[in-house]
């Protein structure tokens, strides 16, 4: 071993200047491509893309006999620079654990008979068959071939298939693939349940979801906010350009209800109440208002302030118009623009028309002045005007305010009016689409995005497209249905007018040549959905027996959903589950549960043991939509394998099957195309998702090339352009910046179109020029007549098109009428919660819907609590618990609680507390802290105390799960649950059980 | 001579260089079951198998909550305690300034235990065979032009790694540069006359855990008379390790021992 490291030392001895330039403050000269000068006598050096948060960090492995000897940051990354985090610097004990496998790594397919309490070894062919079978008999017996009007819907209930958001885009891809040929409906992962919220929040406000810049930018910022979000400890290495930032004289906000690693770093510090974000940047908006610090220019051009809404809209205490107390829903008649006879909006340029947006939106935040802020929050009126000021200078023209949220802003019932109050600010101050600005965050895992993007949630199909539903009865009235019409205004784009090519293109990508013309290019295969099948009522119909098979792909809902005492009880109730995953987590131990006999539980589990990030090859995106490729360093220990591999697998055995036997819509399962290779090759899945002119046999160049004839395939429209004749444009290293604002346009390939930071037609005026000429995004250079600079945001020239090219008419929305809770955040308080609300007699979101959880009373549950993570756990906890130098860091589950709360209950640190909800109990070792420190709220004190959410029964180190206590009780737009506001009581435990 | 700067203004507390000295040096993970100090410091202490140590320290500064990181590791010092109380010349001051350990010379008396002014080197107790450890600057990546495992692995810039003279030039910068952020002092500047290991912080330095109580010279002055002092039970403790040293070294390298 020593040998190896130390030709591994020479072969990267180059390394050490060029971080330590990086270190001082310096420009790091760009150096040439690592893997090129690298050419150890003994063992080899493989890039990877590190696999636990969305930051995106290179890593170097190097391996000597087939074995990980080391690892350790790559210097040539431009994100990371060498560096990692603490589970970044741990990776090699995915792989080995003092020189053999990591015991805990799953390398034997393993399988566990009702009843029984034990696992037993068993080969690939006999689960892979016994699964197929099991698959099969299931969707069989439970198929939906019509739905009672008598449409044709081609779905299985009876399957659900969960995950993930860590495996490769293209395993992701082919996951999708899998599962929509067999018709389940019942399909999602992770995100549902983390940020898809703030992903509505973008989509409303600037028609994108997504991170809107890079991590390299932060560096360009003048003020950042880091705001529902621990970026410090969830994104680590942002911190790296956070910093930079702050070198540079930027200052740093950080808003939590406890004080974090992030808050350590920050110049402004604000412990707000959970759950009070709308109220808390409800009051930085009106102070931007009341004090002009907004940037006029661009409220009036690039957002829909001058539009005029109907005069019959309007809000009183706590409710906007058309709000049905019987239905519990809103008419959203009066949400709309004033139009003239053609048609278009009505606009009032001067912003003074009552019935403006901006007027509508200064009266609606008016209520949110300073004491009424910090009366509903909690926060200090100093501390919060503070934070005003800092912030509200971004408004400047040549000056950028960045935020940081994820989902400590998205994971409440208020999660998408959180985020969205958000965008409002940064809109009014002119900070989206420049650099060292935008909403940033958002996807909190390594390929969050790049599987979520692979139709990965019930609602779509890869390319977020939609999920044809029950009602549309053709090809072509989907397509009408989604399409929309084409926008008759000047100078804005249509976007969606594209999605017949995608959509074809796509059934082309997954049916070949039996896609035809008159079979509607197989668009009759696919099942459509009829209903809400997402997370939490996928679990409640688990629980009530209708789902009796379960997918569950790298993903450990036992530990991670909702209320996971109800989410166990419902996994008791499958016929079988396929766990697939690195070690053995607590939904694979299903009938492990504590307090559960395995005799009683019936459930058959297939424990399949996959391949680490770092024993396969493939891609994956980053928060910052960066798509980087990764290299397979090492063989996979045992029996484990890619997923890829387990997915083509299956899929194989199904069609064998189907073919042999015939069944229920049979052709979607035998016509599907898979065509990989053996063993499968992940280049041609890359390829097809790119996309082929199925006239050349070339791979399609880009977007532009994509046809709605059939003559082309591109299994989703989001990566097409990111493998073409040209080469893997996601495996591009060449680190060189060019644009000397960070924006790295030729290392990987980003989505959109390879565009850096998104909206960059907002950082420019009418005329082309930039708000700020010292960080020019993009330029109109007249004299060659085009844009210089990052791809720009729809290509027409300067004042051809508005900017927010997704939105109807290319205008960011202050006024967002496509919510179902309101066009204007307005703060309600969690669904439990200490207090009354303070701003109107609404207690809750009326539109908040909760499952049949119980409801704990302030008597009952004094105590407001929230859950948390650590820099050095994911999730879950299934990668890292299973890592004995992370473990070592943090062993146990914990509770933090202020000294005040400490003292009152007569808790000292170390003590085993328990804490209870309405809805469970658990046991943790205290934290005492002055990190957390009791609330002044409306006249009452408000005790807060915070947990991480990491730890189940299964693995290395194990501890009650955060999220026994939490409710299933979630936001109206996007079925996210309120994980991060809810009652509980804490005590002392006085048997001194074992936490 | 290089140096390392440790800036806990930079540090977020992440313990990337935690795990990355281990990670390099091929150290276990030690067994813990809750947090080994204040905040989430684990493990305990510095030990055989964990040679680098963050600190959590809650401090109030004009009325607002820090939360600041310490490091403990060797200090790597210009003129090493530790080497001059070293009986048999198993720990070296090389010349580009780590103080290196050689595991074959040891006789396990633990002198430079005692002579460390910053409680630094760690006593196996549980082997049979034991021996000293500590921090070595990374001395076999410095060989090969590489900088150490933990400045590598830090994202923030908190560690720096360079000659010593450019760390101490670069820290005394930034505190120039911001006189109102940083606490007026470099730690390790002229501590048992000046060390290898650098550290500037927003709180004077007793505040997160610091040992400030060190004079500026040099520890090895004061050892050796100390080492008169020592009680005649000591010295047979000696024969028996010099005997133990004997019989360990039976089968010593050939290689001549390096004296610091």
């Amino acid at each position: 071993m020593e040998l190896s490291r130390r030709s591994f030392l020479a072969a990267t001895g180059a390394a050490g200047t060029g971080a330590l330039l990086g270190f001082l403050g310096l420009d790091l000269q760009p150096s040439v491509a690592y893997a090129a000068r690298t050419v150890p006598k003994r063992g080899k050096v493989t890039t990877t893309i590190c696999p636990y948060c969305g930051v995106g960090c290179g890593v170097i492995v190097s391996t000597a006999e087939g074995k990980v000897v080391n690892i350790e940051g790559d210097p040539d990354h431009p994100i990371n620079r060498g560096s990692l985090c603490s589970k970044g610097s741990s990776l090699s004990q995915l792989a080995m654990v003092n020189g053999e496998v990591n015991p805990r790594r799953l390398t034997n397919v393993l399988y566990r008979a009702s009843g029984s309490d034990k696992w037993e070894q068993k080969t690939w062919d006999w689960a892979i068959e016994e699964i197929a079978k099991r698959i099969k008999a299931t969707r069989d017996a439970n198929w939906v071939g019509e739905d009672a009007d008598g449409h044709t819907v081609n779905r299985t209930e009876a399957i659900a298939a969960l995950g993930s958001v860590f495996i490769n885009s293209q395993e992701a891809y082919v996951l999708t693939k899998l599962v929509r040929a067999l018709g389940i409906v019942y399909n999602e992962n992770e995100s549902r349940i983390c940020v898809t919220s703030a992903v509505k929040a973008g989509g409303e406000s600037v028609g994108r979801g997504p991170m809107t810049n890079n991590w390299i930018d932060l560096r360009n910022s003048n003020c950042i906010m880091v705001i529902g979000c621990n970026a410090a400890e969830t994104f680590p290495i942002s911190f790296k350009w956070v910093m930079r930032a702050m070198e540079q004289g930027a200052k740093l906000i950080s808003v939590d209800p406890r004080f974090t690693r992030t808050s350590a770093k920050a110049d402004i510090y604000i412990p707000m109440r959970t759950g009070t974000d709308v109220a808390l940047v409800g009051g930085m908006i009106n102070y931007v208002l009341e004090n002009k610090l907004f940037q006029e220019e661009y409220v009036t051009d690039y957002t829909n302030a001058a539009f005029l809404i109907n005069p019959e809209f309007g809000f009183e205490d706590g409710l906007f118009t058309g709000y049905d107390p019987a239905t519990g829903k809103y008419d959203k008649s009066t949400w709309k623009y004033q139009l003239d006879d053609e048609g278009f909006p009505l606009r009032d340029d001067t912003l003074q028309d009552p019935n403006c947006v901006f007027q509508l939106l200064k009266t609606h935040f008016s209520r949110y002045d300073p004491d009424t802020v910090c009366n509903v929050t909690g926060v200090e009126k100093d501390v919060f005007l503070e934070a005003c000021e800092a912030f509200g200078v971004t408004g400047a023209r040549d000056k950028a305010g960045a935020i940081i949220c994820s989902s400590g802003a998205a994971q409440h019932t208020q999660g998408t009016q959180n985020v969205r109050s958000y965008y409002i600010l940064q809109l009014l101050l002119g900070n989206i689409g420049v650099a060292g600005g935008g909403v940033n965050g958002i996807a909190g895992a390594s390929n969050g995005l790049g599987c979520t993007l692979q139709g990965r949630l019930f609602h779509v199909l890869p390319g977020n497209l939609p999920m044809p539903a029950s009602k549309d009865v053709s090809l072509e009235a989907y397509l009408a249905r989604v399409t929309g019409s084409a926008s008759k205004m000047e100078n804005t784009i249509s976007p969606w007018m594209g999605r017949p090519k995608h959509i074809i293109s796509l059934l082309k990508a997954w049916y070949g040549d039996a896609a035809t013309e008159q079979n509607e290019f197989g668009w009759q295969y696919l099942p459509k959905i009829g209903g809400n099948y997402s997370f939490v009522n996928l679990f409640e119909v688990m629980n009530a027996g209708t789902i009796k098979g379960l997918l569950c792909w790298g993903m450990n809902p036992a530990v991670s959903g909702p209320n996971s005492g109800v989410i166990r009880e419902a996994l008791q109730k499958l016929d079988w589950a396929v766990v697939v995953d690195l070690c053995e987590t607590e939904t694979a131990a299903l009938w492990k549960a504590p307090g559960l006999d395995p005799s009683k539980n019936s459930t058959e589990v297939f424990l399949l043991p996959a391949a680490s990030s770092l024993e396969k090859e493939g891609s994956l995106m980053s928060s910052a939509r960066w798509m980087q490729w990764r290299y397979k360093a090492v063989s996979p220990p045992g029996q484990a394998r890619s997923d890829l591999w387990i997915v083509e697998q299956l899929m194989l055995k199904l069609k064998e099957l189907y073919a042999a036997e015939g069944g229920h819509n049979a052709e979607a399962i035998t016509n599907m195309t898979w065509d990989y290779g053996t063993p499968p090759d992940v280049h041609k899945v890359a390829q097809e998702m790119n996309g082929y002119d199925l006239t050349t046999g070339g791979l399609i160049a880009g977007l532009g090339g994509l046809k709605n004839n059939g003559s082309t395939s591109c299994g989703n429209w989001l990566w097409c352009g990111s493998y073409t004749e040209e080469g893997n444009m996601m495996a591009r290293r060449d680190n060189i910046d060019k644009s000397g604002i960070g924006l790295f346009s030729n290392w990987a390939w980003a989505f959109p179109c390879n565009r850096r930071i998104m909206y960059n037609r907002a950082s420019v005026d009418l005329e082309g020029k930039p708000w700020n000429p010292e960080k020019p995004v993009i330029k109109w250079d007249s004299a060659t007549a085009r844009w210089v600079g990052d791809v720009p945001d729809g290509g027409p020239p300067p004042g051809k098109a508005y900017p927010f090219i997704m939105k109807p008419h290319g205008r960011a929305h202050l006024f967002g009428m496509g919510r179902v809770d309101g066009p204007f955040p307005e703060h309600y308080e969690p669904w439990e919660s200490p207090v009354s609300n303070p701003m109107s007699s609404v207690q809750s979101d009326p539109l908040l819907k909760a499952w049949e959880d119980k409801k704990g009373t302030r008597e009952e549950y004094p105590i407001l609590a929230t859950t948390n993570r650590v820099v050095e756990h994911m999730h879950a906890g299934g990668m890292t618990r299973n890592v004995p130098w992370l473990v070592e860091l943090q062993p146990r589950m914990f509770v933090e609680l202020s000294e005040e709360l400490a003292a009152e209950k007569g808790i000292t640190g170390g003590d085993r507390v328990v804490v209870e909800s309405a809805r469970g109990k658990i046991k943790a070792l205290a934290v005492v802290t002055k990190r957390l420190q009791p609330f002044h709220v409306n006249g009452q004190v408000v005790h807060q105390i915070s947990m991480p959410w990491h730890w189940g029964y299964a693995g290395l180190s194990t501890g009650d799960s955060a999220n026994l206590l939490t409710s299933r009780v979630v936001d109206s737009n996007t079925m996210i649950p309120e994980y991060r506001a809810f009652l509980c009581r804490i005590e002392r435990d006085r048997k001194g059980v074992e936490a | 001579m290089k140096a390392l700067l440790i800036d806990t203004i930079r540090c977020t507390g992440c313990r990337s260089c935690q795990v990355a000295c281990k990670e390099w040096n091929e150290l276990p993970a030690e067994e813990t079951s809750f947090f080994g100090g204040p905040g989430y410091q684990n493990p305990k202490d510095l030990s055989k198998n964990t040679w680098n140590l963050i600190t959590f320290n809650e401090v109030k500064l004009n009325g607002r909550l820090k939360w600041i990181f310490g490091k403990k590791q060797c200090m790597h010092c210009l003129e090493p305690g530790c080497v001059s109380a070293c009986p048999v010349g198993a720990l070296e001051k090389t010349a580009d300034g780590p103080v290196i350990y050689h595991k074959n010379i040891c006789i396990g008396c633990r002198y430079c235990m005692l002579a460390c002014p910053f409680q630094i080197p760690r006593f196996d107790f549980d082997s049979p065979n034991p021996y000293i450890t500590k921090c070595r600057l990374c001395h076999d990546r410095q060989e090969m032009g590489e900088i150490p495992a933990c400045a590598k692995a830090c994202p923030t810039g908190a560690i720096t790694f360079g000659e010593r003279e450019d760390m101490v030039r670069e820290a005394q910068r930034r505190i120039a540069e911001n006189p109102d952020k940083y606490h007026h002092k470099v730690y390790g500047l002229e501590e048992a006359g000046g060390t290898c290991v650098l550290h500037i912080s927003s709180v004077p330095f007793e505040e997160i855990g610091y040992i400030t109580d060190i004079p500026n010279e040099p520890v090895c002055a004061n050892v050796k008379p100390a080492m008169k002092a020592i009680p005649a039970v000591m010295l047979g403790a000696a024969l028996i390790l010099g005997a133990s040293y004997k019989f360990r070294n039976r089968t010593r390298d050939e290689e001549p021992a390096a004296h610091g």
